[in-house]
């Protein structure tokens, strides 16, 4: 292991899991994986489906919980699910029976915070992800691209220090899917935070990671290789160095895009 | 209605484009075709009637709009028309209000506490298959034949949806929902507030639905059996008397009267959950 740095943010240590399915029969989804996040760094892991990827987010999220190894946040030991990590669900989980408005400010409201000092506070992340005046809207009322942004604004809306994603971007048609990874690009220049984001997409990996770790194609998910993307942004998806890069991890896994 | 397409330079401007009435544009026309179906219907029962191929049994309709405006001019039985009327929907509302008001918690709490379940649901289940109308008898020998024993019968009926609906909208959650209230930092308290109850309206209000259905069907065979007022006491009087226009008569109200409550339930559905008109798209 390295050693502790000060601006470690998260450390994920040796963590394996098996989940057991109907009957007894054992499925190992992630082994022995280690993982160190930087503060407000922004790590993308990469893989094929059904590779891990997913349960490792839920494992640091604390909505499942490791059979070996351990997560910490802050040198604190992750125990369950709370605020201080927020998450971005691939199908958006919104309330379809709240508005707009009031899926951001769920989670200050969950807190305690006052009613108008919540107001603000979504009032301000929809603002960040460009949907100030869709606030009364229904979920059922947006596009697919929109109702992640709500999903993205409610995570934030809760000033975690961690953001997890979980495929965000995963339902949505390649040219929105594009679209959204420039704005996560710009939303995450100005309001900064320490990112985990999960994807099967090799391109949004280079577009947004500063740094890619990419997971084996089948269980149980290992981590097969580490990438340092030290590209300038904003960048282009059709950089030369970008698309050396792009070559380079698919030359060295089975994931074909 | 002027539609205007460009082209690259070209400006092409599409005018109104008006057919000419054909006959194949008559014949798929969806509001003609459902004229055609009720006239016809109309025409057939009318064409029926006047020629006895039923028998005598069968009156033609304007009979039985005949009839139906001369029970709102005299009273029969000792009620006007809108007495019956609201006779039997009186009944309704207070057999389904208190079975609405048992079942849905009850229904809601079984999905919630597995030990609840336990208690409640081998007991249901034993009486769910049973037809409500099979306790008709049983209920006029322990409550007579006032009220208590048709609004008995209207609770029976409609309690089984209600619960079914209340406690399958529970366990129908998205549970990745309860993932997100969570991560942000809720409570199991904040789960079932924030989630399972809203998560699990449309559901409780189809089962209202359901039953308020089973509650015309529950309240017309009681008023059937005994009673003597409503509106299946209006159609037994027809059938006693041989008025087959007061037996028709009797059903076209059910029919209005079962149509105008389920509209209204309606209404307050899409007041509580305005959201719902398209939940399909979520």
């Amino acid at each position: 292991m390295t050693p502790t740095s000060p601006d470690i943010k998260i450390r994920c240590e040796n963590i394996s899991k098996t989940f057991i399915q109907k009957g007894h029969m054992e499925v190992p989804v992630i082994r022995d994986v280690s993982l160190d996040v930087r503060e407000n760094e922004f790590l993308v892991v990469l893989g094929p489906g059904q590779c891990g990827k997913s349960t490792l987010l839920r494992i640091i999220a604390g909505l499942e919980t490791p059979d070996t190894g351990s997560v910490t946040l802050d040198e604190s030991p992750v125990t369950g699910p709370g605020p201080d990590r927020g998450m971005v669900f691939q199908s958006y989980m919104l309330f379809a029976w709240k508005t707009v408005l009031s899926n951001v400010e769920l989670g200050p409201k969950l807190r305690g915070v006052p009613k108008d000092q919540r107001r603000e506070i979504a009032r301000k992340y929809l603002e960040l992800v460009g949907l100030s005046s869709f606030e009364k809207h229904y979920p059922h009322q947006l596009s697919g691209g929109m109702k992640q942004r709500v999903g993205i604004a409610r995570a934030y809306a809760n000033d975690p220090k961690i953001m997890l994603l979980d495929e965000p971007f995963g339902q949505l048609d390649a040219q929105t899917r594009m679209f959204m990874q420039v704005e996560t690009a710009r939303i995450w220049d100005q309001e900064k935070r320490t990112v985990i984001f999960v994807t099967n997409n090799i391109d949004e990996a280079l577009y947004l990671g500063d740094r890619i770790v990419l997971m084996r194609g089948k269980l149980p998910g290992v981590i097969h290789h580490e990438y340092l993307v030290d590209l300038p942004r904003p960048r282009d998806h059709t950089n030369m160095d970008l698309l050396r890069m792009r070559a380079k991890i698919i030359d060295e896994t089975e994931l074909v895009l | 209605m002027n539609q205007t397409a460009s082209v690259a330079n070209e400006t092409v401007d599409y005018g109104r484009q008006r057919e000419p009435l054909s006959l194949l544009r008559l014949v798929t026309n969806l509001y003609f075709l459902y004229s055609v179906s009720l006239l016809s219907f109309f025409v057939i029962w009318d064409r029926v009637a006047e020629y006895h191929l039923l028998g005598d049994a069968l009156v033609r309709p304007h009979l039985v709009a005949l009839q139906l405006y001369q029970l709102t001019q005299m009273k029969f039985a000792g009620q006007n028309l809108m007495g019956h009327i609201w006779a039997s929907t009186q009944r309704i509302l207070v057999g389904f209000s208190i079975a609405s008001v048992i079942a849905v918690p009850l229904g809601l709490f079984m999905a919630l506490n597995k030990y609840a379940n336990a208690i409640v649901k081998p007991v249901f289940d034993l009486f769910k298959p049973m037809p409500p109308i099979a306790w008709v008898s049983i209920s006029i020998l322990w409550f007579g034949i006032g009220e208590a024993s048709k609004v008995f019968i209207i609770i029976i009926g409609t309690f089984v949806p209600c619960l079914l609906n209340a406690y399958n909208g529970v366990r129908l959650v998205e549970p990745e929902l309860y993932d997100v209230v969570r991560v942000l930092g809720g409570k199991r308290r904040d789960e079932i507030v924030q989630v399972c109850f809203p998560a699990s309206f449309p559901a409780i209000f189809a089962g209202l639905q359901i039953s308020l259905s089973i509650a015309w069907t529950c309240v017309l065979a009681a008023e059937l059996m005994s009673s003597r007022d409503g509106l299946g006491f209006l159609i037994k009087r027809g059938m006693d008397t041989h008025k087959p226009a007061l037996v028709l008569g009797g059903m076209v109200l059910i029919a209005v009267a079962a149509w105008s409550t389920s509209q209204i339930l309606g209404l307050v559905e899409r007041k509580i959950c305005p959201w719902k008109r398209s939940i399909e798209n979520l």
